[in-house]
């Protein structure tokens, strides 16, 4: 019984990961292709570019991250 | 802040029989040679490294900076230099434009001279020889006269048998060959 | 090369489909190599200080002679060390960022050489997918962030980011929350386990393809038709291998980036 209880929250944790990493995914999705327009339209513009859409995606992955740690301490 | 950082660290040791949360944590004697590790790297970096690789940076911008003023200098010397040569080079093409100048004057006046000589002789050349017949023609002509004179005095004085007032028949013939002449003119 | 052995000691080939460890932590907690006193040494502290000798050795060696003509090696670390200080920390923090200009590049080096170590061969272990250097690093960025910020705006600092201006009034308190919650919690947390979780999940990834693809090559004779899933293992195993050379350097420098950048809002907090 112990056992198979090990089991079930394992793999509802997995399921929680797997459920926090669609959010994320999606948001760096459009971070890195709204900064790939962005580039593409200013190229001169595309250092300052590159360090706002690191900083976006590092917010927009929090969630990801949270995800992770929690994975484990489920 | 603290509360919720001790909550999770007293779960996390509540947990660390069972769960993967040690995974997570930081383990201490890894933290305490991580500390130690990076604080080594930390002051090496910030005494020695940066230090060291600013003097490397300004020697190398002294370097470049003297090299550029060598070159700076180097570059105008060779302007000068150019520059020399080229007011050389045009003095002397001055020159040889002034000497071929002169020359071809010198050779206008020559060719000149000599022509204007070389008329002059002939002109002299040429009077001299007309003078010269001239003169030879009235000698001739005088000593013919003279001659046909005598002769024709001599003729008469034969003819006559006598001899003649010599001084007389010359003005009579002299006079006669002059009526001859304004006749034939 | 420990993990490979786990993974071997406890593989069944002809039952399995890929090696896995009873549990990860094997793959992680490294043994004891020998004893000071009752401080356990493990392999991991020794990589831990193997990689700052890496990071000295390097600078010591390339910078030695600090020659005007710099020889290729001198040029590398010469235009390593000029990328932290210029492009990271004076282009992002500005003309004040040459006080945090040691400190991120000894971050970055550090971090770096750390990351690369999951690839090494022989060594194949990440120093940074043990949360303690991670860790470490952020605590000494937010405390960096955190007095920076309160010493140069005094309490208008922590006003500033609970009761932002720019936000309209009603929502004002909200994003205030918010605010609060990421800069002061999220930030360091985000910081370290992005770092970590990326260099734990290649570890991971990288032992697991490498490892069981290497047992069911060398077991044929157990494994029988199944040493092709090795072979299709070990395949994967060595993109993943060239992916994780690019996710090393690029942890490394979104940690100096975003350190850059967190440090940065402290200095200029109307940015």
């Amino acid at each position: 019984m112990e056992g198979s209880i090990e089991v079930l929250k394992g793999g509802l944790a997995l399921m929680g990961y797997g459920l926090a990493a669609v959010g994320p995914g999606i948001g760096i999705g459009i971070v890195v292709g709204n900064a790939i327009t962005a580039m593409a339209r200013q190229p001169e513009m595309a250092g300052t570019v590159r360090t706002t859409m690191f900083l976006g995606i590092a917010f927009t992955e929090a969630l990801a991250l949270i995800g992770f740690v929690l994975f484990f301490i489920a | 802040m603290l509360y919720a950082l001790s909550t999770v660290l007293l779960a996390a040791e509540e947990a660390e029989e069972t769960g993967n949360i040690g995974l997570v944590l930081p383990e201490s004697y890894e933290l305490v040679a991580g500390i130690i590790a990076f604080g080594i790297v930390f002051f090496f970096v910030w005494k020695w490294a940066f230090p060291a690789i600013d003097k490397m940076l300004e020697d190398r911008q002294r370097a470049i900076k003297g090299q550029m003023e060598d070159a700076e200098a180097a570059k105008a010397e060779a302007q000068s230099l150019l520059d020399d040569y080229r007011k050389q080079l045009a003095e002397a093409k001055s020159q040889a434009a002034g000497i071929i100048n002169e020359a071809r004057e010198a050779a206008e006046a020559m060719k000149s001279d000599i022509v204007a000589k070389a008329q002059t002789e002939s002109a002299q050349i040429g009077t001299k020889a007309r003078a010269d017949a001239a003169t030879e023609r009235d000698r001739a002509l005088a000593s013919a006269r003279v001659e046909v004179a005598n002769l024709s005095i001599d003729l008469a004085e034969r003819v006559v048998g006598e001899n003649l007032d010599r001084a007389a028949q010359l003005g009579l013939v002299e006079r006669y060959l002059a009526d001859l002449e304004r006749m034939s003119d | 090369m420990v993990e490979q052995m786990i993974l071997a000691s406890e593989c069944d080939v002809a039952n399995e489909v890929i090696c896995a460890p009873a549990d990860v932590k094997e793959l992680f907690e490294l043994p004891t190599i020998f004893y000071i006193g009752d401080i356990a040494i493990t392999r991991t502290i020794i990589l831990i200080f193997l990689a700052a000798f890496i990071v000295i050795a390097l600078l010591y060696f390339g910078l030695r002679k600090g020659s005007v003509i710099p020889s290729k090696f001198q040029a590398v670390v010469e235009s390593l060390v000029q990328f932290v200080r210029k492009d990271v920390a004076e282009d992002i923090i500005g003309p004040e960022g040459v006080r945090y200009a040691p400190y991120l590049t000894a971050m970055f080096l550090f971090l770096l050489v750390g990351n690369l170590f999951e690839i090494t061969p022989l060594i194949n272990f990440p120093i940074t997918s043990r949360m303690a250097i991670p860790a470490f690093l952020a605590i000494v960025t937010w405390l960096i962030f955190v007095i920076v910020g309160f010493y140069k705006n005094g309490f208008s600092y922590f006003l500033d980011i609970v009761w932002p201006k720019s936000v309209p009034i009603g929502l004002r308190w909200l994003v205030g929350l918010i605010e609060l919650f990421s800069v002061f919690l999220l930030r360091p947390l985000t910081l370290a386990v992005r770092l970590f979780a990326n260099l734990v999940a290649g570890h991971l990834m990288l032992t697991l393809l490498l490892g069981s693809g290497a047992i069911f090559i060398w077991n044929f004779a157990d494994a029988g038709a199944k040493s092709l899933v090795g072979v299709a293992w070990f395949a994967f195993g060595l993109g993943i291998y060239l992916f994780e050379i690019v996710v090393a350097v690029l942890q490394a420098y979104i940690f100096t980036l975003l350190s850059a950048v967190y440090i940065q809002s402290s200095v200029h907090p109307e940015h």
